[in-house]
């Protein structure tokens, strides 16, 4: 119940949209990801181009039945390497909140994120790993993706990727989508569709 | 005062390029790069315009008549939006 005054709220502030988990300083960031057993959306300020903070909701959604969580945000870019024709980066995510539990009794009880994030890109390809961690509930993630043509920054940028994800406790299997990534100037959308005819539909903004 | 508009014709247009910096950038591999530096040099009083080319990875930018901006600033500016400068190279 929470949650549902918690989401409006996210949206109002997502004027700033964003794409990694840091990004430059003084830059907003909003991330809104989903697909029929999960949403995670985000808004996050930049600090510095090492440390974001902000608000994250996430729902989880097994039988019909929704677990919802709201964290305050901490977000940490580790590691980042500057190559002439690559970008890699790792990061750390922490957050602490509250969760509607659902699933079993309903409850309402305080929760923590804790995971990390690592990714390696160029113009042409592109290879993401990411695990999350709540509580009870684990979230893993991995992306691979090319992109058959180098745009320049005036130009739609086209990827085709795949993704493979699983979450314990609500989809406990391996889900596969295939998908395609759009990026122009600040804003990136991403459209897919999984191997089960699960829809995924993401968007993601820097301002 | 034929030939004098005539020089203030040809002098402006070279005037105004009198301050084209072309900084080469490690790291600038997607459009959401190039808008967070696009973004933090917006910030700066002395910039007239910037171009980004991703093929070459430079950022180019051109100041206003009489303002300068100098490579520590140039250099700070790319490091708070996460990438390093290869190269600063001015004409």
């Amino acid at each position: 119940m929470i949650m549902k005054k918690f989401i409006p709220l996210i949206f109002l502030m997502s004027f700033n949209l964003s794409a990694h988990p840091v990004i430059y300083k003084g830059g907003w960031s909003l991330s809104s990801s989903n697909m029929p057993d999960y949403s995670n959306n985000y808004v996050m300020y930049s600090l510095n181009q090492r440390l974001a903070l902000g608000v994250e909701h996430w729902r989880l959604t097994k039988n019909e039945i929704n677990n919802e969580l709201g964290l305050l945000k901490l977000n940490h870019l580790l590691w980042r390497a500057n190559g002439e024709d690559y970008q890699s980066n790792v990061y750390l995510h922490g957050g602490l909140g509250i969760e509607d539990q659902e699933f079993e009794t309903k409850s309402t009880r305080g929760t923590w994120l804790l995971g990390a994030e690592a990714d390696w890109e160029t113009r042409k390809l592109y290879s993401s790993v990411k695990y999350l961690q709540f509580q009870d509930v684990y979230f893993g993630q991995m992306r691979l993706g090319f992109a058959p043509k180098e745009a320049s920054f005036e130009e739609l940028q086209t990827w085709f990727m795949i993704q493979a994800m699983i979450i314990n406790n609500v989809n406990q299997k391996l889900t596969i989508t295939p998908m395609m990534r759009f990026f122009y100037h600040n804003s990136l959308w991403e459209i897919g569709s999984s191997t089960q005819g699960d829809w995924m539909i993401n968007l993601m903004v820097h301002y | 005062m034929k030939k004098l508009l005539l020089l203030l014709s040809l002098a402006l247009p070279l005037s105004s390029f009198a301050g084209a910096v072309t900084i080469k950038v490690s790291g600038m591999v997607c459009s959401m790069c190039a808008q967070g530096i696009q973004k933090k040099f917006s910030s700066e009083n002395s910039i007239r315009t910037l171009k980004v080319d991703m093929e070459k990875k430079l950022v180019i930018i051109e100041t206003h008549d009489g303002k300068n901006i100098g490579d520590e600033t140039i250099t700070k500016l790319i490091t708070e939006a996460g990438y390093n400068v290869a190269s600063i190279e001015r004409k």
